[in-house]
Parts: C-alpha cells; sequence; structure tokens
C-alpha cells in the first residue's frame, strides 16, 4: 500500500499545506473504501438518495403532495409517462411523494442512529471500565430496556409520547430502545479489550480514565461499534417505517415510506394496484441496501486486523 | 465449565431485572393518555357509573397503593379482564391461546435463521473474498435490507395471488378446526399428534410463507455476525499455532474458530430473538394471523391496557429467559467472562 507509507513518511505540516481532497485520499481508510466496490454502490445509492431528500425538501410543495388529487388526477392510475410511478387512492402522484419520504427517511434515521449510539458506546465503556456497582447498576437498567423486544417496547413508548409529535415521537422511542444494544456489545468488546496488558501499562504509566478510556478502549471497540450502527442505521429506517405501518408514526397524509407501503398493501396490492406499495418499499430497502454496505465497507476498513491481513 | 454459583448469581439478577420491567410498563401505561374507566364504561355513560368502574378498577387509590397491587397481580400473571377485544375474558385465558402462534412462527423463523446463517456465515469468512463470499454477503445485506412488510406482500402476490401454490393469509385451511384437537396450541405440532396428515400439510403450507420471511432476516443478521466474528478468529495466533502444528484446515476452523466465533453470534441470536417476537407482530398483521403481536396493536389502538399490560409482560418474561440462556452459554464459552 503505497499510500499509506508516503503519508506516514511526511511531516505533518507536509500534509497541512495539501488540499482537503488529497489528504483525505492520501487516508489509508479512506483509500481503502473506495477500493471496495461494495462500499462505494453503497456511497452511490446514499448520496442519490440525500440529494432525492434534499431536493424534495427545497423543491417540492408539501402541501400538494399530501393533498387529495382525486378530481384532479385519475385516480390508482398505473405507471406511465404522466405519472412515472402512478397515483395512490386519493390520486396522488407517487413519484413527488416517494422523494418526499426519502428525506423523511434520512432526517429521522440520522437522528435515531446519532442518539443512540452516544448514549450506548458511552454506557458500555463506563460499565466495562468501572466494574461493580457502576457496571450493575449501568447494565441491569439496560437489561430492563433488553427484556421487551424491540418494536414492542418501541410500540409500549410510542404511546405515551403526545400524538402531535408525529414521527418524532418514533425516534424518541426507537433511541431508548437502540441504545441499550450499543452498551451490551460495546461493554462486552470493552471487556475483553481490558484483558490485554498494553491496558495494565497504560495505567501503570500513569495516564488517567478518560485517556485510557478514549484512547485505548474506544479504537479497539471500533468494529463493533460500526457493524452495530451500520446494522441499526438500516434498522432504524425500517423500525420508523414500521411503526409508521402499524399506524403508530406518521400522521395521516404524511408521505413517510412506512405509511404509503400500509395504505398500498391494505388497499390496493391484492386488486392489482401494486406501484403504490412496490415503490415506497423499493426505495425503503434500496436506502438500507445503501446503509448497509458502506457499513460493511466501513467495517473492512477501519479494522487494523483486517488490514494487516489483505495486505 | 459452568459454575452453579454463576448461574444462581444470574436468577437472583433476574428478580431486579422483572421488577424493572414490571416498573416500566406500569409507568408506561400511567403515562399514557386515556381514560380506562371511561373506555370501559363507554363514552355515552352516565358519570356516575364511570365513578363505579373507577372504584372497581381501584383508580383512586393512592398511586402506590396502585403500583405495589400491580407487581403482587404480576407475580402471579394476572392481568384482570380484557376490556374491549374479549370483554369479560381473563387476560390469562387470551393470552394463553394467542401465545403458541406466535411462539410457532418465531421458532420456525429462528431455525431457518439459525440453520441458514451460522453454515453461511463460516463458508463466506473461509472463502473471504472469492464469488461465493460476495454473493453470500450480497444476499445477507439484502436480507437485512428489505422489510418484512414489504417483502410478505409481495412474496403473497407472487406465491399466492400469481402462482396459486401456497395460500395467501392465516395458520390453516378455513376447513380445518384446530380448535377441536387443540393440545399444544402449536398448529403443525397439534396436527401430527391428531395423526390427520391433510390438515399438518395445510398448517405446513401455511406456515412456509411467513416463517421465511422472518427467517432471511435472522438469518442475514446471523450469518453477517458470524462472518466477521470468524473473520477475527482465524487471524488468531491459537490458529496459526493450530496450522502450524499440523492440524488440518478444517478441522482448526469448526474447533477452534467456531467455539470462540460464536460468542458474538450469541449475542445476536439471543437479541434476534427479540427481533423475531417484534417482527411476528409485523408479520401476522401481514398474513392476518391472529397471533399474540396482532392482539397487542389491537390492544393498543383501543385503549385495552390489561391486554397491553398482560402482552407486554409475556414478551418481557419470554424474552428475558432467552437473555439468561445467553449469559449462561457465554460463560461456557468464554470463561473468563464469569470473573
Amino acid at each position: 500500500m503505497s499510500t499509506e507509507t508516503t503519508t506516514t513518511n511526511e511531516t505533518s505540516t507536509d500534509v497541512d499545506q495539501r488540499g482537503l481532497v488529497d489528504r483525505l485520499t492520501a487516508s489509508p481508510f479512506v483509500s481503502r473504501l473506495l477500493s471496495n466496490r461494495l462500499a462505494l454502490a453503497g456511497i452511490a445509492i446514499i448520496v442519490a438518495m440525500v440529494v432525492i431528500a434534499l431536493y424534495a425538501r427545497l423543491f417540492l410543495d408539501l402541501d400538494v403532495i399530501t393533498q387529495s388529487q382525486l378530481g384532479t388526477n385519475p385516480n390508482r392510475a398505473a405507471p406511465s409517462l404522466d405519472f412515472l410511478f402512478g397515483t395512490d387512492g386519493q390520486a396522488r402522484s407517487l413519484l413527488p411523494r416517494v422523494a418526499y419520504g426519502a428525506w423523511y427517511a434520512m432526517l429521522f434515521g440520522t437522528v435515531t442512529v446519532a442518539a443512540s449510539t452516544v448514549l450506548g458506546v458511552g454506557l458500555g465503556i463506563i460499565a466495562a471500565y468501572y466494574g461493580d456497582v457502576t457496571d450493575n447498576v449501568i447494565m441491569r437498567t439496560m437489561d430492563v430496556l433488553l427484556a421487551f423486544p424491540s418494536l414492542l417496547l418501541a410500540l409500549a413508548l410510542v404511546a405515551i409520547f403526545p400524538d402531535d409529535l408525529g414521527l418524532w415521537r418514533a425516534v424518541a422511542a426507537l433511541t431508548l430502545v437502540y441504545t441499550p444494544r450499543f452498551a451490551r456489545v460495546v461493554r462486552g468488546a470493552a471487556l475483553t479489550v481490558l484483558e490485554n496488558e498494553y491496558i495494565d501499562a497504560t495505567v501503570a504509566l500513569g495516564a488517567a480514565d478518560p485517556r485510557v478510556l478514549v484512547r485505548h478502549v474506544l479504537p479497539n471497540c471500533l468494529a463493533p461499534i460500526t457493524v452495530q450502527s451500520t446494522l441499526n442505521f438500516g434498522l432504524a429506517i425500517i423500525d420508523l417505517a414500521a411503526l409508521s405501518f402499524l399506524g403508530f408514526g406518521a400522521a395521516a397524509g404524511t408521505p413517510s415510506w412506512g405509511l404509503m407501503l400500509s395504505n398500498g398493501v391494505s388497499q390496493g396490492l391484492l386488486t392489482g394496484v401494486w406501484w403504490w406499495s412496490f415503490f415506497p418499499g423499493f426505495f425503503l430497502a434500496l436506502t438500507v441496501l445503501g446503509f448497509n454496505l458502506l457499513g460493511d465497507g466501513m467495517r473492512d476498513a477501519l479494522d487494523p486486523r483486517m488490514r494487516e491481513a489483505v495486505d | 465449565m459452568i459454575s452453579t454459583r454463576f448461574v444462581l448469581k444470574r436468577l437472583l439478577l433476574l428478580v431486579p431485572v422483572l421488577v424493572g420491567v414490571a416498573s416500566l410498563v406500569f409507568s408506561i401505561l400511567h403515562l399514557s393518555p386515556g381514560d380506562p374507566a371511561l373506555t370501559i364504561a363507554g363514552e355515552r355513560a352516565s358519570e356516575e357509573f364511570v365513578r363505579q368502574v373507577e372504584e372497581s378498577l381501584g383508580l383512586n387509590d393512592p398511586i402506590w397503593v396502585q403500583y405495589g397491587r400491580f407487581l403482587v397481580d404480576a407475580a402471579q400473571f394476572q392481568f384482570g379482564e380484557s376490556f374491549i377485544i374479549q370483554r369479560n375474558t381473563a387476560v390469562r385465558e387470551v393470552l394463553t391461546n394467542k401465545l403458541p402462534v406466535t411462539l410457532e412462527l418465531a421458532i420456525y423463523g429462528q431455525l431457518i435463521g439459525i440453520s441458514l446463517g451460522i453454515p453461511l456465515g463460516i463458508l463466506s469468512a473461509v472463502k473471504q473474498d472469492t464469488i461465493t463470499d460476495h454473493l453470500t454477503r450480497i444476499g445477507a445485506l439484502a436480507g437485512i435490507s428489505v422489510p418484512i412488510f414489504w417483502s410478505g406482500p409481495l412474496l403473497i402476490l407472487l406465491f399466492a395471488q400469481m402462482l396459486g401454490w401456497l395460500p395467501t393469509s392465516g395458520r390453516i385451511s378455513v376447513l380445518y378446526n384446530v380448535e377441536a384437537i387443540r393440545v399444544t396450541g402449536l398448529v403443525t405440532v397439534d396436527t401430527l399428534i391428531a395423526g390427520n396428515w391433510d390438515m399438518f400439510v395445510s398448517a405446513v403450507r401455511h406456515m412456509i410463507l411467513p416463517a421465511s420471511v422472518i427467517g432471511v432476516y435472522s438469518m442475514a443478521l446471523i450469518s453477517r455476525m458470524m462472518r466477521s466474528s470468524m473473520l477475527e478468529v482465524i487471524r488468531q495466533d491459537y490458529m496459526r499455532t493450530a496450522r502450524a502444528k499440523g492440524q488440518g484446515a478444517k478441522i482448526t476452523v469448526l474447533k477452534h474458530g467456531f467455539r470462540n466465533a460464536m460468542i458474538p453470534v450469541i449475542t445476536v441470536i439471543g437479541i434476534q430473538f427479540g427481533g423475531l417476537l417484534g417482527g411476528a407482530v409485523l408479520t401476522e398483521t401481514v398474513f392476518a394471523i391472529g397471533g399474540i403481536g396482532t392482539l397487542l396493536v389491537e390492544a393498543i389502538k383501543v385503549g385495552d391496557y390489561p391486554i397491553v399490560q398482560g402482552t407486554v409482560l409475556t414478551f418481557a418474561f419470554l424474552f428475558t429467559l432467552v437473555n439468561l440462556g445467553v449469559d449462561i452459554t457465554y460463560s461456557v464459552l468464554d470463561p473468563r467472562i464469569e470473573q
């Protein structure tokens, strides 16, 4: 790997003087990631979805997308040049609705995963490092939350937030639901890392707790954290849609993929109106696939043990 | 090896977890909007009657009295009677009827997931970066990415509506009366016990689509974790040592690699069991199977609180037992965890 050797030989001033793009491509992590075709496909899908999401948010009129178009458009029209994805039971064109669904999925998915990762990783590492009472208090609390199957806990939690929060109540519920998973996986990984002699050595050299945790324990737990975040990004987008599918997420009329899918399946699928549920579901699955492809690539690129074996 | 002390300690630790679980359910239901007394009495009931219902439910007692009573009742699996869904039927009875339906679905789904996921994960790791690996990984990624509530309806459209090979919904053909032969409540088992081959075939045919939809999801998660875990283990020194001693590649992977690589996989299988129960809610909805999942969704929607309490606590109790099993297996596989 020539780029890596070059980077390490250069002084930091040299690196700072180069452009951002050069510096990024010189990083072994990024160059490894970019050489992974599946990860590139994932990035392409995500970029496309982000562009669609931003376009929808900035240029589409939410009122027109949400309101019934009966009388204006043909009802339940099959995909055609006028309506590429067809129209639904309110004669609304599905194309802009599906596009707007990308904005909802990206926004709410990102918030959910970010919040639960930060909470869970912090709790997991602290539990593993301090052990004893701290460990027991944290992990038993996590156990209480983990004792519920995730979607069921989310269903129960969603019920306590007021309806007018819409999808935000699903975000709040799912953040609480996912946090213990991160905590548990990270604690397990951190326990194994803490068995290593270099941790004892670092502590013996007088390193403060935060330094040991952030500089030595955390980097060695990155692989499971990445795998878990990856799995959870997909899960978050699916679970948000699932809550809407079951009727506990987005308010009626909202162009969220889960809700469109729910209406399409219950009102259209078995009478031949397949496009109503097909397109929202397809974009939902594609987005999740994108994040899963990228996450897998990141995992391989991040893990030093993988790198050593492949080089 | 596994010590009795460790298991006993774990069992004792379950008590506070279950109390925590019950407390959380109690809090959730008391924080939820909606008045149970009004739900039971009906919108048009006189104020006096609503007061009577409130009194009979003990809703006028101080909150800590209600909490204490709830804990004592929950410990005995007593959740009162259903308000709405099956009025005047004990929640315990409703659950006893519906639980096997969901368990059966989850068990078949998990069996499909484990029996395909583990071998595929190992194969993918051992053949890293070959066509086999790529195909398995892409398949697994697709399996995780496709939501049950999209793949399910599409499979119904294809195999039931268009090809007519499999039934669209339900647990067994409407021609058969499963209740008459009920022993375990698991329809594939009961039909076998009754010795009715036609009924058994019908039950299996109804199980294929829902169990596959759930199983593919589970398989994908398990094979992913198995692959990444096995890849890490393969690079360990003890694996190289075993190979250097002259041990064959297959035996090394299966004997030394498998056991160590299984540790994170078991966590995933344990957590995934909860995912399956959640997936059962969606699958039951899609395939119109009347299990505990569809029961819960309906109960939350209409505000049948005793059913919600009973269902959620039953799910949590089952799942806690599975987690206990995971912890114990964990310590068998990696004795260091016990300390």
